[in-house]
């Protein structure tokens, strides 16, 4: 008998919608098992169903047992139990998920005080017990402050200490590290797999990433659109996927060199082409596009001190090369991508894209207009960065006729040609954003970019909030512009292993500083400054047999 | 190793910030309380010199009903003051006013301050028990609705309060009469009463008729607010955690929801003094609000101005005291903006 078994388990939501078909898996004490799909795939739906955190007045069928006990139909007070006793629940977002309003302290003895009837002396031991074992380095000082004092890795060992604070058998993982950097990352599944060894807990880990999955799980769930496709072995589930859908997913889902025995062949490393091809020898391949020479940004803050968010930035840029600029949060490469674009004014520095100045913020309407033909930026969240109350053409279109003498019938026409240089048809500039998929809605962000010709486009963390499939084909899409249309293209990224498809330079940055430059290839494989290397050895690899235990990443 | 390095700096940054807190709280209600004595100069430079732009004549209004000999206008205008320049008139003015003196009414020949302390009472209660109401039935509602939203109760709710909030105040307070002061005979019809129980009794209904609106007012907002903080995720991991619907509610809902409600409430105290003349002139109430209209229709400056300048300090003091409580109610807001 399995700690959790979930048998033929189905969702139903008042509207007649089905989200899960009948899904079965089970978690052994001391098992990690790994729930993987894309979004829309029902690992969330089927994770919280196992905690009775099913969405309000949908329909749930099948069998859940968990511990012994059956969770569906199941009265309130049982499931108060169950949460209490048997089985806690991570979350993707520590920052939304630890209550602003109140202390560390609150979080963590809330629910000993209040479940377990702990006074507050013991429940704040057990507080600071709880929250050395998860290694946050000041626990009693750390129960009197506030969560946004905390970085966003220092928060998800609170919330893994508050999850352990009722000494759970199943630890319910769903997406725990997507919101984090990659090193944090690291540390937080050694973090994990440290308690679940000790604890002899079961673990069920949800995630959208093979590799992470991979890493740390002993057998993995493969689900989409409500179903499950795939199980196994994670290893073997990994390597040698058996069902078409895991192995579209392995293939499209980017890895940080040849090595890590991924078979997707030809569409590799498509970035290459582009590099070699056309630019060097259209003649303009000296040319360049962008220097930027001592760019600096500081940041006074009220009664802080303050940040220096780039210093010192100096590279280039040829015309039609594509350069990625890696860094985790807070290395400043969105500040530079922000400056390069002219959304923030320079503190120093020199600043020139195609041969003119660009190191001041544009003011007025003729020089904001050659600023913004100068450079365009592709946002990361193509849901904010469209109006939903403006249809794609229309979007294209008006930047078209901003920049441009077009009348209306001929912008219209432009603009559904770019649609479809992005992979869209005529039928999508009448969509508003809304009934657009994420991917539609970046590539129309990326159509919208271009219809105004930039010398350079940057993008930033341009495919970070789509799914791998997805992702797969916006950066084959980038590729082909970069082929068909010699762009020049800025990438700006948290993750080494997309940079490695698209571009051939990268920029490694830290606390505002340029730490290393160099060829991708050469770079990922033999790294020479210690962050680079250690950056390159927090992404997760699949575990080999028993070479490694899970989270073992320090070189 | 990895972990002790990425840590250490996050961990020093925490600690960087701390000490200064209690200087930054200092500094806040300095600055405050600053704002709060040039929102009120730059009030009372307004409410003194409009009495300039006001067609009609205060000397005249003295003199009223006689045929004003240049010596009675003479001495009536030196005795006010008024042949002074108005920069004076307004220093002499503000000198008393910061002590209370806001000088002689016209209309009574009394001290302004004596006039007001006698009708202060009366609206004093009045906006306190209508206050209470509003907080009570407000704010209740407001929970009810959010915590069924969507359902049946929650539409109720909804109808209910937009059907209050289209009832003008007069009209509420005529209908109030009729029902419960005549009809039913449960509540005098009229005055304010002697003794504090007994004018607690009388504004009964006042006091129903003036937060009618205001409750519809608290309580769409505090729905709103209450459903935008349901939504959030630490609400869902509260949850997780095997906590009770009603402690969530309690600890992880309504605390963090109180921020709109505090600050609708700040702005709602001048609309109670104000539309508070309307139910006062309704149920016949001698109170501020009554006073007001009374004394603009006989150009009685004096009580006019020190009337406009108490709504105006109630109103800025309250609020100074809803954004002093903000950092209590969201400790990010004491961090400065950049923290949300």
């Amino acid at each position: 008998m399995s700690l959790l078994e979930i048998s033929n388990l189905t969702l139903d939501l008042p509207g007649g919608a089905r989200l899960l078909h009948g899904v079965s898996l089970a978690v052994g004490a001391g098992e990690t098992v790994g729930l993987v799909g894309e979004s829309g795939s029902g690992k969330s739906l089927t994770a919280r169903a196992v905690i009775g955190l099913a969405p309000d007045r949908a329909a749930l069928g099948g069998r859940i047992e968990l511990d012994g006990r059956s969770v569906i139909g199941a009265s309130g007070r049982d499931i108060l139990a169950l949460r209490r006793d048997s089985a806690a629940m991570i979350f993707q977002d520590p920052r939304s998920g630890i209550n602003p309003m109140r202390t560390i302290g609150d979080h963590m003895t809330e629910t000993l005080r209040l479940c377990e009837g702990l006074s507050a002396a013991a429940a704040t031991a057990r507080a600071v017990e709880l929250l050395s074992a998860v290694r946050l380095p000041r626990p009693e000082e750390h129960l009197r402050q506030y969560p946004h004092e905390f970085s966003g890795g220092m928060l998800q060992r609170v919330m893994i200490a508050g999850a352990l604070s009722g000494s759970p058998r199943l630890l319910v993982c769903d997406e725990p590290t997507t919101a984090l950097d990659v090193t944090t990352q690291a540390e937080i599944v050694r973090v994990l797999a440290d308690q679940r060894d000790a604890r002899g807990m079961g673990m069920l880990f949800i995630t959208h990433d093979l590799n992470l999955a991979a890493s740390i799980c002993d057998r993995v769930v493969v689900m989409r659109a409500g179903r499950i496709e795939e199980e196994g072995p994670a290893l073997r589930v990994f390597t040698r996927p058996s069902a078409d859908y895991t192995a579209r997913l392995v293939a499209t889902t980017p890895t940080l060199g040849p090595g890590s025995g991924s078979g997707s062949g030809a569409d590799e490393r498509p970035a290459d082409v582009p590099a070699s091809d056309a630019p060097r020898s259209g003649g303009r391949a000296s040319a360049l596009a962008l220097t930027a020479s001592g760019l600096s940004k500081t940041y006074h803050r009220h009664g802080k001190p303050p940040v220096r968010a780039v210093v010192e930035a100096s590279f280039d840029l040829e015309a039609g090369a594509a350069l990625a600029v890696v860094g985790e949060s807070g290395s400043g490469k969105s500040t530079l991508a922000r400056m390069i674009v002219g959304l923030e004014p320079t503190d120093g520095g020199e600043l020139a894209i195609a041969g003119r100045d660009r190191a001041t913020i544009p003011r007025g309407r003729r020089e904001r207009l050659a600023r913004a033909r100068s450079v365009q930026m592709v946002f990361q969240d193509p849901y904010l960065s469209l109006d939903p109350r403006i249809t794609a053409g229309r979007a294209i279109e008006d930047a078209l006729r901003l920049h441009s003498d077009l009348d209306r019938a001929s912008a219209t026409s432009r603009a559904v040609d770019l649609l479809e240089q992005v992979g869209l048809t005529a039928a999508h500039a009448e969509a508003r954003p809304r009934t657009l998929s994420g991917g539609q809605r970046q590539r129309v962000a990326i159509a919208r970019a271009l219809a105004i010709e930039p010398d350079v486009l940057v993008l930033d963390e341009a495919t970070s909030a789509l799914d791998v499939s997805v992702q797969a084909q916006v950066l084959d899409l980038i590729a082909r512009l970069r082929r068909e249309r010699g762009l020049t293209v800025l990438f700006i990224s948290h993750d080494l292993a997309v940079v490695r498809r698209v571009c051939e330079e990268v920029l490694v940055m830290r606390a505002g500083e340029i730490v290393e430059r160099g060829g991708t290839v050469r770079l990922l494989e033999a790294p020479s400054h210690p962050y680079t290397r250690l950056l390159i050895d927090s992404v997760p690899r699949p575990r080999q047999a028993d070479a490694q235990p899970a989270g073992a990443t320090v070189a | 190793m990895a972990l002790d390095r990425a840590v250490a700096p996050a961990v020093a940054n925490v600690a960087a910030v701390s000490p200064g807190r209690s200087a930054r709280v200092i500094r806040r209600i300095a600055g405050r309380l600053g704002g709060l004595a040039l929102t009120l100069f730059l009030a009372s430079l307004l409410v003194f010199f409009s009495r300039f732009l006001v067609p009609g004549d205060p000397v005249s209004f003295l003199l009223r009903g006689r045929q004003p000999s240049p010596e009675a206008v003479a001495q009536v205008t030196e005795q006010y003051g008024l042949d002074l320049p108005a920069w004076q008139q307004y220093l002499t003015w503000l000198a008393g006013a910061v002590q209370g003196d806001f000088g002689r009414s016209l209309q009574y020949r009394q001290d302004v301050s004596a006039v007001i302390a006698d009708r202060l009472p009366v609206t004093l209660m009045l906006v306190v028990m209508a206050g209470a109401i509003i907080a009570v039935i407000g704010i209740s509602s407001g929970i009810v609705a959010a915590l069924n939203r969507g359902r049946a109760l929650d539409r109720a709710t909804l109808v209910g309060l937009t059907v209050l909030s289209a009832i003008p105040s007069f009209v509420g307070s005529i209908v109030l009469i009729s029902v419960f002061a005549v009809q039913l005979g449960w509540f005098p019809t009229f005055g304010s009463g002697e003794g504090p129980a007994d004018m607690a009794y009388h504004l009964v209904l006042p006091s129903i008729a003036l937060a009618i609106v205001f409750v519809v007012l608290v309580g769409k907002v505090t729905r709103s607010s209450m459903v935008d903080q349901l939504r959030r995720e630490h609400v869902e991991v509260a949850t997780s955690r095997g906590l009770r619907r009603a402690t969530v509610v309690r600890r992880h809902v309504v605390r963090n929801a109180l921020g709109p409600i505090l600050t609708v409430s700040g702005v709602l105290v001048a609309g109670l003094l104000v539309a508070s003349t309307i139910v006062e002139a309704a149920f016949g109430l001698a109170g501020i609000g009554s006073l007001l209209v009374q004394s603009v229709d006989r150009l009685d400056f004096p009580v006019v101005q020190a009337i406009v300048m108490l709504i105006v300090t109630a109103f800025v003091v309250v609020n100074a005291m809803v954004d002093l409580a903000e950092p209590w109610i969201d400790p990010r807001s004491a961090a400065g903006a950049g923290a949300r």
